[in-house]
This record gives C-alpha cells, structure tokens and sequence, in this order.
C-alpha cells in the first residue's frame, strides 16, 4: 500500500511530501473517530454520512479532476444505487452485502457507461459543454422521474429499507456501520489511487494537459474519458447503496442536481485531482454545517454562505484547501522512474 | 376544433415564456461564449422584484416595467466584478454562476421565508371570440414577446450596436483592433441578457406562484433550447425554445406526464447529439 500512496518526492528546499501525510493523518484520524466519539451516537452517524459522502466526491474528482469531464450528474447515479437496492429489499427481501453492493456497483457502472458512451462517443467530438449540460440534465430528468413514478415512492421516495446484513448480523447506524463505510472507502480510495498512478492515470494527465496532442498521438482520448466516468459511476452507485442503508431513506433529492453540485463543491473544496482532497473538503463542509445547524441565525443563511464559498473557490483559490500545502508538481504527480539527482 | 384552438394558445403562451427565458441566455452564451447557471436565478430577481412593488403597495406594470432595468443593472454589475474573469474557462463559468445562482436563490428563499406568494395578474379577465375565452394576461405575454423578438432582431441586425456585436462574435481579435470596446460591449450585452430574464420573470410570476425554484424549472430547458437551435445565432435559441416549449407542454397530452417530464430532456439531448451544430449553422448572429 506504501508503494502505491507513495508519489515522486518534491524537490523542494525540504522536499517533504504532503499528501502521503495527510492521507496517513486523515487514516488515523478516521479509524479513531469512532473511539473518540463512541458515547455520541448522533455524532458517529454524522461520521459515517461523511464517509458515505466521501466516496461521490472522489467520484466526481475521477470526472473532473482525472479526466476533465465537469460532471454535474454524479448523484444521479449515487441515487440510482440506493433506489436499486431499496427495491430489491422490499420487493425481494433481499439485502445480503455480498449481493447488494455488487449490485449497486454493478448498476451505477453500467447506467454510467451507457451514459457515458452517448455523451462522450460518436463520430463527432462533444463539446464540453454538451457533456456538462448532459450529465446535469440526465440527473435532472432522473430525479422529476422518480419524483412522479408511484412504484418507487414518488415524492416521497422510499423509506424503511430493510437492513443491511453480513450472515446474520444486521448492520444499524453506529460504529459497525462506520468501519463498513471506512472499509468501503478505503477500498475505493486505494482503487481510485491505482487508476490514477497507473499508465492509464498518465494518458488522463497528458488529455488535461493538451487532448488535441494526445488524441493525434493515436489515443482515443473519449474512451478513456468514457471507461473513467464508468468507473466513477460504479463508485457513485456503491455509495448511494450504502447511504440509502444507512439512512432507511432515500428520494428523489438524492439524485438530482442539488447533490450532484455538493458534490462539485465538496471536491473543489477540498483540492480537485489529489482524491485526498475531496474526501477533506467533505469533512470540512458537513461538520461546519452540521456544527451550525443548531444555531437559527446562521442556518437560514448557510446554504448562501455555501454559494459564496463555491464562488470564491472558484474564482480565487480553483486548487481547494489542498492547493495552499501541496504543490503543483506533486498534486499531478510523476510517472515513472524518477531521473537520479545529478544525473 | 375548439380545443385544438385552445390546446394551440395554450401552446403558444408556454412556448413565449420559454423563448423569453431563452433569448438572453441564448444572446450571452452566443456573444460570450458563458453558459449562464444563474439565468434562472435572475428570471427569479425579475419576478422577485414584481413581488416587491406589490407589497409596497406600488401598481404591479409599473414592477414589470422597473424588472428589466433592475436586472440589467444588476447584470452589468455581475459581469464587471465576476463574470469577467471566466471569459477565458467556460467550464469555470459554468462553476462559477452556478455559485451565483445558488446564492440568489437561497438569498431569495431566505427573504420570503420559504413561502410561495402569489401575484395577481395585472390584466385579469378573458376575453372571448366565438364562443371560446382567450386569458388577456396569456395574450398580452404572446404580444410582448413577439415584441421582444422584433426589438432585439432590430437591434443586433439594423443598429451600430448590433454590428458591433456581430463583428465581436465573429472574430473578438479583430474586432477590438478595429478601435470596438469589446470589454464594454460584453458588460451591454450581459447586461441585455440579464434584462431579458428580469422581463421574463416579471411577465410569467402572475401564472406561477413565486418561490425560490421559479428559476430551476425552466433552466435546464432553457440550456437544451438554446444548444438545440444553435450558440451563435440569433434565430437559433428562439427556435429551440419553440420547439422545447411547444414539446414540454404538448407531450402531456401524448403520454402520461410522468414520462412526458424526463421524455422531453431526453428528446432534446438525442436530437443535440446528432446534430451539435444546432438547427440553424453557427455564424450569424
């Protein structure tokens, strides 16, 4: 695991690198959370939602921060995976692990790939433009369908999810479900890290740098756009699955493009492109908001004072939080054999 | 015959709040190459700002006159402080009047405390030929945005304004080497973008009760319309929203409106697909 978080030192005057720290910091502070916490379940329910939520900001880092795709549809398919597995609990009495997260997975991969393969392939380049507006307007749809669609809850989407289970054992809110999250998440980070470093990772990096070039190269730079947003949507899938278990609930709101631009939000952030960076942004805008929810003064004006961050990230600070600690050089990263100092 | 008649004004009136919403999203996003997120949110202003002179006891024509200005200020405002720097990311943009946008509306739902209000349309009544009854308010909106169209064509095709604009469409370079301000001609045209849905928020908040997501709804149509007939045109946008609007509220009709909601993004999107260049090719404003 070292090998894989590992990346080029900096060769700064210190040449420390941050983001292996921060990850290993983010790790222990994750796994002890819930020790800290143990008395405060409410407070162990907010951790988990973080992680849950953790896990679509990757996914839209994939899209945006890997390959370029600006994706405002990613809760589409985060709430597809949760609508899929609370049907099959009611309607088949089914809600084994070792079946439903394949499942979801399995669903937010094909739904995204299909998606993906009609926004991004053809014989004509899309603009970027038409890949934004489409992810934005198939989560948009989605969620008026759902909200319309009596077999699946309408408005009031579906709650009571039978829960989720491992043998016999019953997975409720509290600290099993947390470490399940944790688990979940680390897989998909070490996943999404592997992409991201690996010889795919590096033709991703030279389409964000010039796509023209690569695509003249010989690349077919839209399918691996393609293949990407698949991914991300399998990731997607698999955490709307485990939100939908862990709050009993899901709705049309879980889908549409409310969740789908948090998500942008959590990523910019957090730092696009270093998938450390998502997963902090999460944190930061949930406990915030979470931490002012009590207070009536501020809770009117929060969803505003989330507008203005967004903005301001975007226009003054597009490297997230991150980008004040971590290089350029290392938030993109190096590929290959580092060349020896002197050499 | 009779409701064909009256399945068409219904049509027709839809159809001219979709071209009115579109026009100034088509204009900024053809000019300036900004996809605007917060378009909808300024359509809200435009009917926020209606809302305002009706509860200060002021006539509610003289709101919709004030909404255009109101907006158009608050556009040239927007773009000299924000919108400015993302003329060269479009992405960015995108972001960047989503942000906005989100704040307007939570800004808005904050102020009206999450209630829907209700205006009354200011030309209440029918009236009636043969023995069908025609809403004055829908018939007066037909009328202005037919108004709009022809005052807007004018302007881009028959003054020096719209030359301008034209030739910084068409080659931006050359057009401010030519001595044109393009930096002022891009706040003009934000700004006429910007009154345009101000217009159309103020004309459509006596059919729909005002509330914060007023805007929402017609966004992403609005978007489908104007990459449906074309960025870069004039006559483009205002045929896609013809045709987005006449779609969305004539497909209930066809099936069953849950289906008919998603069918129509889902047409459009088809249709963009195979034809990205819009119904009318790129190039003439």
């Amino acid at each position: 695991m070292t090998a894989i978080l590992s990346l080029p030192a900096r060769r700064g005057a210190k040449g420390l690198r941050v983001l292996p720290i921060v990850e290993i910091a983010t790790l222990v502070v994750a796994i002890a959370a819930p020790f800290v916490l143990s008395d405060r379940i409410d407070l162990v329910t907010l951790a988990t939602n973080v992680l849950i939520l953790s896990m679509l900001a990757i996914s839209f880092d994939l899209c945006w921060g890997l390959s370029g795709i600006m994706s405002f549809g990613q809760a589409l398919f985060f709430g597809v995976g949760g609508y899929v597995i609370a049907l099959v609990g009611r309607d088949l009495g089914f809600s084994h692990i070792w079946g439903t997260l394949p499942l979801a997975l399995l669903t937010g991969f094909l739904l995204s790939a299909l998606l993906g393969a009609f926004l991004l392939l053809g014989r004509k380049t899309p603009t970027v433009i038409f890949v934004a507006l489409g992810t934005l307007t198939g989560s948009y749809a989605a969620e008026r369908l759902v909200s319309g669609w009596q077999y699946v809850g309408a408005g009031n989407g579906l709650s009571s999810i039978k829960l989720l289970q491992a043998g016999s054992y019953e997975f409720v809110e509290g600290t099993a479900f947390y470490f399940l999250a944790l688990a979940t998440l680390l897989v998909v980070y070490v996943a999404a890290r592997i992409l991201m470093r690996s010889q795919l990772g590096l033709v991703l990096a030279g389409m964000r740098q010039n796509e023209e070039r690569l695509a003249f190269v010989g690349y077919r730079v839209q399918l691996f756009k393609a293949l990407v947003f698949s991914v991300a949507g399998a990731i997607a899938g698999v955490a709307g699955a485990l939100y939908s278990y862990h709050q009993g609930f899901i709705g049309p709101g879980n889908m549409g493009p409310g969740l789908s631009t948090t998500a942008v939000l959590y990523c910019l952030f957090g730092g696009s492109g270093t998938l450390i960076g998502p997963i902090l942004g999460t944190i930061a805008v949930e406990v915030i908001t979470y931490a002012l929810a009590d207070i009536d003064a501020i809770k009117s004006i929060w969803p505003v004072v989330l507008g203005l961050v967004l903005l301001g990230v975007v226009m003054f600070q597009p490297k997230g939080i991150l980008g004040f600690f971590v290089s350029d050089r290392e938030r993109i990263g190096s590929y290959g054999e580092r060349p020896q100092r002197g050499a | 015959m009779d409701f064909a008649v009256k399945l068409a004004f219904d049509l027709l009136a839809f159809t001219s709040v979709m071209v009115l919403i579109v026009l100034g999203l088509g204009v900024v996003a053809s000019m300036m190459g900004i996809f605007n997120f917060a378009h909808g949110e300024f359509v809200l202003l435009g009917a926020y700002t209606v809302y305002i002179f009706h509860e200060g006891g002021l006539p509610i024509w003289a709101g919709i006159v004030a909404a255009p200005f109101v907006l158009a200020i608050f556009g040239a405002l927007l773009e000299r402080s924000v919108i400015r720097r993302f003329y060269a990311a479009p992405i960015i943009a995108m972001l960047g009047t989503y942000a906005i946008g989100l704040v307007i509306r939570e800004t808005v739902r904050g102020l009206l405390g999450g209630h829907y209000k209700s205006i009354p349309e200011p030309l209440p009544g029918v009236f009636t030929i043969g023995d069908l009854d025609f809403s004055v308010w829908r018939t007066v909106i037909i009328a202005i945005t037919l108004l709009v169209i022809l005052a807007s064509w004018l302007l881009l095709a028959r003054t020096s304004i719209g030359l301008q604009i034209r030739g910084a469409l068409e080659n931006p370079a050359l057009a401010r080497s030519c001595g044109i301000a393009t930096p002022r001609l891009y706040t003009l045209t934000f700004a006429f973008g910007s009154a345009l849905a101000g217009l159309a928020g103020a004309l459509i908040v006596p059919l729909y009760q005002l509330s914060a997501d007023i805007g929402l709804r017609f966004l992403v149509q609005a978007f489908l319309s104007v990459m449906l007939g074309g960025v870069g045109t004039f006559e483009g946008p205002v045929l896609g929203a013809a045709a987005v609007g006449a779609t969305a509220a004539g497909l209930p009709w066809l099936v069953i409106p849950v289906l008919a909601d998603p069918l129509v993004f889902v047409i459009a999107l088809v249709i963009v697909k195979f034809r990205p260049q819009g119904f009318i090719t790129q190039g003439r404003l």
